[in-house]
C-alpha cells in the first residue's frame, strides 16, 4: 500500500473492487485512480496507436491515458475515465486497448513500427483499392487502435430528464463557484449550482493551503450547508453541464446513480435541460504538460494531480518512491513541499528558469529539464539536462507543471474564439462566446484561491445587477494569493518521440511532419495528427501542441490560433441524451377508440404516423395478408364492411364567417353548401399545388365539420389558425380539433343502410330523407349522441357514422352484433386502399405535395368565382402547362403486376429522363376485377386511354406493359353511392 | 340512456389507479370538457356565475372550473358531466360563444402528494417550465414526453394533465414512469 496518513477519505469503512481481475481495497471518497495508485498500481492501459503502457496521469475529467471498461456485462462502459469513477463496493474495472495481457500486449509491436505510424499515416496507407476500405482496412484499423469494447447488449438502466429554471447557473463548485453561489443565494436569486465531482470544493480539496487559518475543507463544508438550507438554491453535485445551446439553455448530466453498485429500479443519470437567465462559468483550470523524450511512461503526472492524490486522498503518487518534479513556474514546488510533507521522498525540483529559488528543503536543478526517461512498464528514473550536463535520478514519480490551461470550453461553444493572453500564457475566454455567460476564477486568469474567491463573488454581483438583483459581497476568507505564473516553456527539444496528446498518441514530431506537409492551419494540424479528437477534446495537449505549431511557424501563439470546442466538454453517454424510454414506448403512440376491440381480433397493426391503425384482420386458415385483404374487400362490395376512421382529422369550424372562412381555405365553393350537407373540399398550398383534400359537412348556418386526411391533421388545423389569427382576423371564426373527441367509423357496402337502420333512434335513412353528402345530428342505440355522414371512399353506398369516442368501442361491437345476418366484416388500412384505389379516389400516395388539382382531374374544382388559398398561383404557367394526368393502369398480361414507383415510358422509347411520362403512384391488386391495377400520372394521360405504355423499374430490372384505363375501376357512373 | 358501454381512455371500464409513495395517480373519466370561443364583438360570460379566469390561470366555480386557453377562449371542466351533452347543457350560460364538446378528445390524470415539494420535484421532471410559475390556479399548455397536454395546478400538492385521448396509454406510461422513479430514489416521500 502507498497510502498516506489524512485525506478526505473515510477510513472506518473499506471498499472491495478489482482491476483486471485483481482484488484491491479502497475507501469511500477515492476515485478508482485514487485507490488504483493508494494500491501501488501505476500501469493502467496501453495507447491508442502505439500500445505503449501508460499509467494516471490527471486527477479529474482531463485524464487522457487512464480510460478503463468500467463495470461488465451489459452495464460494461468503455473508455470510462479512471479519475472519474467514483469508488464502490464490488466496482469492476478492466483496462482496455490491449491484446493479451496488459503487461505485455502484443500489439506493443506497433511502437517498434511506430516511424511507419506517422501522423497522417491512415490518410496517406489506406487509400487503395477502394473495395478495401469498408471490409479489410477498417475492421483491422479498428481492432488495431479502438480504445475500449461496447457492451454489445441492451442498456439494463433507466434514464431521465428534467428542466431546471434559474436566475443563475453556476458552473463549478470550487472557490469561484462557491463564491459566486454564496453571493447569488444570500440576495435571493434563484440559483443552480453544479459540479462534476462527487464532492463540492474543486481544487480547494486538493491544496493544503487554509482557508482563515483553518483546513480549507470546513469552509467548504459551511459554505455548502448555507447553501442547502436555501430554498433558492439547489446544488447539483456528479453534474457536468457540458454544453451551452440557443436561448440560454445549458445541458448538463447528473449521475445519479454512478456511484452505486446497482442502481436497481432508479435511475442512473439524469439529463437536466437548465434554462438560466445568466450564468457564471467557474469552469477551473487544467494543469498542461511539458513534452520530452519518452514522458508518457506511467508515474510521469500532472504535478497538480500528484498534489491532488496527496493531500485529498492520501495516496502516494510513487508506489512509495521517490519523486521528482519538473517545472516552469512556482506550482512544482507547491508538489514538492506538499510531498515532502506528507512523508513522500522528494528527489528533486527541475525548473525551466535559470533564476528558480528553492522554497523548501529538496534539491532543485535550476535552468534544467527533463530530456529523457527510463522504466518498461514504469518510471525508473528520469535525465535531467542542466548546465550542459546530463544526469539520471532514479525517482518512481515524475510531476510535470507547466503552467494553467483556463478551461475555457464553454465559453467557446457558440463560436466564442478564445484570445492569447500573452502575460499569463494562456488562453482566456474571449468575447463573442455564450450570451449571460460570464467566466470567473482560474478560467479567466484569475487562478490563486484569493483571486477566485473574489473574482466569483464580484461576477455574480455584477451579473445580478444586470437582472435587477442587488447582491451584496459576502465575507471571504483569507486565501492564498500567490502567483499561478509560469515561463512560457513548451517542450524540451529532442529528437526522440515527445507526447504532446497522450490519448490519441501524438509527438511533437507529428506535429512538426504535419507542419513539413503543409498542415500550418490549426485546423488541419488536428485533423492531419488527430490531436485533441473524441473523448479528449485536446484538455492536456492543445495549447501545448499550439505552442509547437507557433514555434515551427516563427509566428506567435496569438497568430497561430486555437481551434474551439463544441459540446460535449466531456462524454456524455447516447442512453442519458435519449432521456427516456427505448423500445414500445420510444415515442408517443396514438390509439384509436376500437384499438382493444381491434386486438382482440387479431388484427395486424400499422404505424400511420403516431396512430396505430388495423391493417387487416385475419381470419382462421388464412396464411397471407392477401388472403385477408381480398375477403375483406369485396364482402364490403357484397355487403357491409366497417372500418375506424378516427384517425382522418376533424375540425369544427364555427363563427358568423365560417362559410367565407372555408370559401378561403378551400378551392372550391363552400359558402353555397347547404345545411345537412356535406362537400368534398379541395386545400391547395400557397403555390398552388394540391395540398389536402376531405370532406366539409355544415352542421348549422355557423357551423361546419371539416375533415382533413390523417397525415394532415395537424397541419391543415394549424394552416387554418395561421389563415383565422393573421390572414384573415376580421373574420368571426373559431377553430377548434375534434379528431379525437369523435370515434368515426365507416359503414360501407350495398347492405349499409340495412345496417344503421337497425341503430339509429327512429332516424329516416331513406336515400329521400338522408340523400349522397348528406349529413345530421341524431342519436343511436338508446339515446347515444351521434353524427351521420353519408360519404363514400370506396364507391359503395356508404356512411361515416361518429359518436364520442368512449361509445366506439361498444358501437363497433354493436354493429358487429347487429349485422352478423347481412354478413357484416371489420377492414383495415389495407383493404381501405384496395377500395379507394379500385374507385379511383387520390390519396397520399396522389397528393404527395407535387402534385396539381388539374394532374388530378379536379382542375374545375378551383373555382374562378372566389379567391382562395393557391388559387392564383395554381394557374401559372410553370404549374397550369403539366400535362400529366391521373389516370387507371392495368397490366396487358393480367398475371404481372403494376408496381408503385415504377415510372412510365411509350412503348419502344428510350427509358431516361427525357422520355418519363409520368410514374404510378398506387397499386394492389384487385378481387374486384381478379388482376392487378394501379394508378398514376401521365403525360396527356386523359387522351391515351386504350393506349399501351410501359412501367418501368430500373432499380429491379422490372418492365411491365400497361394499357391505360380510366382510374374509376369500380362503379364510373357514381351510381352505387347515390342510390 | 344508451345502452352502449363506455370506455375509459386507458380502455378499461373502470378508471386506472396508481400510488407512489406518497404519490397518486387516477384517470378521472368522468369530468366534462367544453371549450369556449368569444365571438366577434360577444361580451364575456360568467357561467353560472364563474369569471373566467385570464391568461395562465384557473378559476374553480360551482360545480364547474375554467382555465384559460387563449384570447377569448377557454376550456370549462364540468366534473362528473362527462356522459352529457354539455354544449346543449350550457348554450344557455355561455351567450355569444362558439361552444365545442371536447371531453373525448382528451383525458384527464390528476396526481395528489402530500407536499407541494413533491409536485414540484414532479412538475420539473416532466414539464419545461419554470416551476415557481405554476403556482396553485395556474394552468398552461406544454408538453410532455412530445405529447402536448394543458397542466394545471389546483393546489400546492394537486396536478392536474389533461392529455390527448389516443396518446393516452403513451402519457399513463410517461407519468406513471416518472413517478415511480421519484418513488424509487425517495423524493416521493411527501
Amino acid at each position: 500500500m502507498t497510502r498516506l496518513s489524512g485525506g478526505l477519505i473515510d477510513r472506518d469503512r473499506t471498499i472491495a473492487f478489482t482491476f483486471d481481475g485483481r482484488a484491491y481495497r479502497g475507501h469511500p471518497g477515492d476515485t478508482l485512480a485514487s485507490a488504483l495508485l493508494a494500491n501501488g498500481v501505476r500501469l493502467v492501459g496501453r495507447s491508442f496507436k502505439y500500445h505503449r503502457p501508460r499509467g494516471i496521469f490527471a486527477a479529474g475529467s482531463e485524464e487522457p491515458n487512464a480510460l478503463v471498461e468500467l463495470r461488465d456485462g451489459a452495464r460494461r462502459e468503455p473508455n470510462t475515465r479512471a479519475t472519474m469513477a467514483e469508488l464502490f463496493d464490488g466496482l469492476t474495472a478492466t483496462s482496455q486497448n490491449h491484446v493479451g495481457p496488459l503487461n505485455f500486449d502484443l500489439l506493443a509491436v506497433n511502437d517498434l513500427l511506430s516511424p511507419f505510424f506517422a501522423a497522417g499515416f491512415y490518410y496517406k496507407t489506406f487509400m487503395w483499392p477502394r473495395a478495401f476500405w469498408e471490409k479489410l482496412y477498417e475492421p483491422a484499423i479498428r481492432r488495431a487502435a479502438g480504445l475500449g469494447r461496447l457492451a454489445e447488449a441492451a442498456d439494463p438502466d433507466a434514464y431521465d430528464k428534467g428542466f431546471l429554471h434559474c436566475d443563475l447557473l453556476v458552473i463549478g463548485a470550487g472557490a469561484a463557484g462557491l463564491a459566486a453561489a454564496l453571493t447569488a443565494g444570500r440576495a435571493g436569486a434563484r440559483v443552480v449550482l453544479a459540479d462534476e465531482d462527487f464532492r463540492l470544493g474543486g481544487r480547494l480539496l486538493a491544496e493544503s493551503d487554509l482557508l482563515d487559518d483553518a483546513p480549507a475543507v470546513d469552509w467548504v463544508a459551511a459554505a455548502e450547508a448555507e447553501l442547502r438550507a436555501m430554498p433558492n438554491v439547489r446544488v447539483l453535485a456528479r453534474t457536468t453541464v457540458f454544453g451551452v445551446f440557443d436561448h440560454g439553455v445549458y445541458g448538463a448530466v447528473e449521475r445519479v446513480a454512478d456511484h452505486l453498485p446497482d442502481p436497481g429500479q432508479g435511475v442512473r443519470q439524469t439529463l437536466w435541460r437548465i434554462t438560466a437567465r445568466r450564468a457564471v462559468l467557474a469552469a477551473g483550470a487544467t494543469e498542461r504538460h511539458i513534452p520530452f523524450a519518452n514522458n508518457d511512461r506511467p508515474g510521469v503526472m500532472l504535478a497538480g494531480a500528484m498534489r491532488a492524490y496527496a493531500n485529498r486522498w492520501a495516496a502516494a503518487p510513487g508506489t512509495g518512491g521517490p519523486v521528482t518534479v519538473f517545472t516552469n513556474g512556482d506550482d512544482g514546488h507547491r508538489t514538492a513541499l506538499d510531498l515532502a510533507a506528507r512523508g513522500v521522498p522528494v528527489a528533486a525540483v527541475i525548473d525551466t528558469r535559470a533564476d528558480a529559488v528553492a522554497q523548501g528543503d529538496y534539491r532543485l536543478i535550476a535552468g534544467g529539464m527533463v530530456s529523457d526517461s527510463k522504466g518498461r512498464l514504469g518510471l525508473t528514473s528520469v535525465e535531467v539536462t542542466a548546465n550542459g550536463r546530463r544526469e539520471w535520478i532514479n525517482c518512481a514519480a515524475l510531476g510535470v507543471s507547466g503552467g494553467w490551461n483556463p478551461n475555457v470550453h464553454l465559453a467557446s461553444h457558440h463560436r466564442g474564439r478564445p484570445v492569447w493572453d500573452a502575460g499569463s500564457n494562456a488562453f482566456l475566454p474571449g468575447a463573442g462566446g455564450p450570451v449571460g455567460l460570464v467566466p470567473a476564477g482560474a478560467c479567466v486568469g484569475q487562478g490563486s484561491t484569493a483571486q477566485a474567491l473574489a473574482d466569483g463573488a464580484r461576477k455574480a454581483a455584477e451579473t445580478l445587477a444586470d437582472l435587477g438583483i442587488a447582491a451584496g459581497q459576502p465575507d471571504l476568507p483569507k486565501a492564498e494569493d500567490r502567483s499561478t505564473a509560469a515561463a512560457a516553456f513548451w517542450h524540451v527539444p529532442g529528437r526522440k518521440r515527445a507526447w504532446v496528446d497522450h490519448q490519441n498518441d501524438v509527438t511533437v514530431k507529428d506535429i512538426a511532419l504535419s507542419h513539413q506537409e503543409n498542415m500550418r492551419s490549426v485546423e488541419h494540424l488536428k485533423r492531419w495528427t488527430t490531436l485533441g479528437m473524441a473523448t479528449d477534446q485536446g484538455k492536456t495537449s492543445n495549447v501545448t501542441a499550439l505552442a509547437v505549431m507557433a514555434e515551427l511557424t516563427g509566428k506567435g501563439i496569438a497568430e497561430t490560433g486555437t481551434t474551439i470546442y463544441r459540446p460535449p466538454y466531456t462524454g456524455v453517454s447516447l442512453g442519458v441524451l435519449g432521456g427516456g424510454d427505448s423500445g414500445a414506448h420510444f415515442r408517443p403512440r396514438r390509439l384509436t377508440p376500437t384499438h382493444h376491440w381491434a386486438a382482440a381480433q387479431s388484427a395486424v397493426f400499422v404505424e400511420v404516423g403516431q396512430w396505430m391503425r388495423a391493417q387487416y384482420f385475419p381470419q382462421p386458415g388464412e396464411t397471407h395478408w392477401r388472403q385477408s385483404v381480398d375477403r375483406e374487400a369485396l364482402a364490403v362490395r357484397a355487403g357491409v364492411g366497417l372500418c375506424d376512421v378516427t384517425t382522418l382529422g376533424k375540425i369544427d369550424v364555427q363563427g358568423a364567417d365560417a362559410g367565407e372562412f372555408l370559401n378561403r381555405i378551400y378551392a372550391n365553393m363552400i359558402a353555397t353548401l347547404k345545411v345537412g350537407m356535406t362537400r368534398y373540399g379541395l386545400m391547395l398550398r400557397e403555390d398552388g399545388t394540391a395540398y389536402d383534400d376531405g370532406t366539409c359537412a355544415r352542421l348549422a348556418e355557423d357551423h361546419f365539420i371539416v375533415t382533413t386526411t390523417t397525415a394532415n391533421a395537424g397541419p391543415v388545423f394549424r394552416n387554418m389558425e395561421f389563415a383565422r389569427q393573421c390572414l384573415w382576423p376580421e373574420l368571426d371564426v373559431q377553430l377548434i380539433s375534434t379528431t379525437d373527441a369523435w370515434a368515426q367509423i365507416a359503414v360501407a357496402g350495398p347492405k349499409s343502410r340495412a345496417l344503421l337502420d337497425r341503430i339509429v333512434d327512429g332516424f329516416d335513412l331513406s336515400n329521400a330523407a338522408f340523400p349522397f353528402m348528406a349529413c345530421a345530428s341524431l342519436t343511436v342505440c338508446g339515446g347515444l349522441r351521434a353524427r351521420l355522414f353519408r360519404i363514400s371512399f370506396s364507391g359503395e353506398l356508404a356512411y361515416e357514422i361518429a359518436v364520442p369516442a368512449r361509445y366506439g368501442h361498444a358501437l363497433m361491437a354493436r354493429l358487429m352484433e347487429a349485422g352478423a345476418d347481412l354478413g357484416v366484416t371489420p377492414y383495415g388500412t389495407e383493404t381501405l386502399a384496395v377500395l379507394r384505389i379500385e374507385k379511383g379516389h387520390a390519396a397520399g400516395a396522389e397528393l404527395n405535395g407535387q402534385t396539381t388539382a388539374t394532374m388530378l382531374g379536379l382542375g374545375r374544382m378551383v373555382s374562378a368565382r372566389k379567391d382562395s388559398i393557391g388559387a392564383v398561383m395554381s394557374r401559372r404557367a410553370g404549374l397550369a402547362e403539366d400535362r400529366r394526368r391521373l389516370v387507371g393502369l392495368v397490366p396487358v398480361d393480367p398475371a404481372q403486376k403494376v408496381v408503385a414507383g415504377a415510372h412510365l415510358f411509350t412503348e419502344g422509347a428510350a427509358q431516361d429522363t427525357a422520355n418519363d411520362h409520368g410514374w404510378v403512384t398506387s397499386a394492389c391488386f384487385s378481387p374486384h376485377l381478379g388482376h392487378s391495377i394501379g394508378l398514376g400520372f401521365l403525360e396527356d394521360g386523359d387522351q391515351r386511354l386504350g393506349e399501351v405504355i410501359v412501367a418501368a423499374n430500373p432499380v429491379e430490372g422490372q418492365s411491365v406493359r400497361l394499357r391505360v384505363a380510366s382510374a374509376h375501376f369500380v362503379d364510373p357512373e357514381g351510381g352505387r353511392q347515390r342510390d | 340512456m344508451t345502452d352502449l358501454t363506455a370506455i375509459c381512455a386507458l380502455g378499461a371500464t373502470e378508471p386506472r389507479r396508481e400510488t407512489f409513495g406518497a404519490l397518486t395517480l387516477a384517470e378521472r373519466p368522468d369530468t366534462a370538457l367544453l371549450s369556449v370561443a368569444l365571438r366577434r364583438g360577444a361580451a364575456q360570460p360568467a357561467p353560472l356565475g364563474l369569471a373566467l379566469p385570464g391568461p395562465g390561470a384557473w378559476a374553480v366555480g360551482e360545480g364547474l372550473a375554467a382555465f384559460w386557453t387563449g384570447p377569448g377562449q377557454w376550456m370549462v371542466e364540468v366534473p362528473g358531466k362527462a356522459d352529457t351533452d354539455v354544449v346543449a347543457t350550457f348554450l344557455p350560460n355561455l351567450p355569444g360563444c362558439s361552444l365545442t364538446e371536447q371531453t373525448d378528445g382528451w383525458t384527464l390524470f390528476e396526481f395528489s402528494a402530500k407536499s407541494g415539494a413533491t409536485v414540484g420535484r414532479l412538475l420539473e421532471r416532466l414539464v419545461n417550465l419554470d416551476t415557481a410559475s405554476l403556482a396553485p390556479g395556474r394552468a398552461t399548455r406544454t408538453a410532455v414526453e412530445h405529447m402536448g397536454v394543458f397542466v394545471i395546478r389546483r393546489a400546492e400538492a394537486e396536478l392536474a394533465v389533461w392529455g390527448t385521448r389516443s396518446a393516452a396509454e403513451s402519457l399513463w406510461h410517461a407519468l406513471s414512469t416518472t413517478a415511480r422513479r421519484m418513488e424509487t430514489s425517495g423524493w416521493a416521500q411527501q
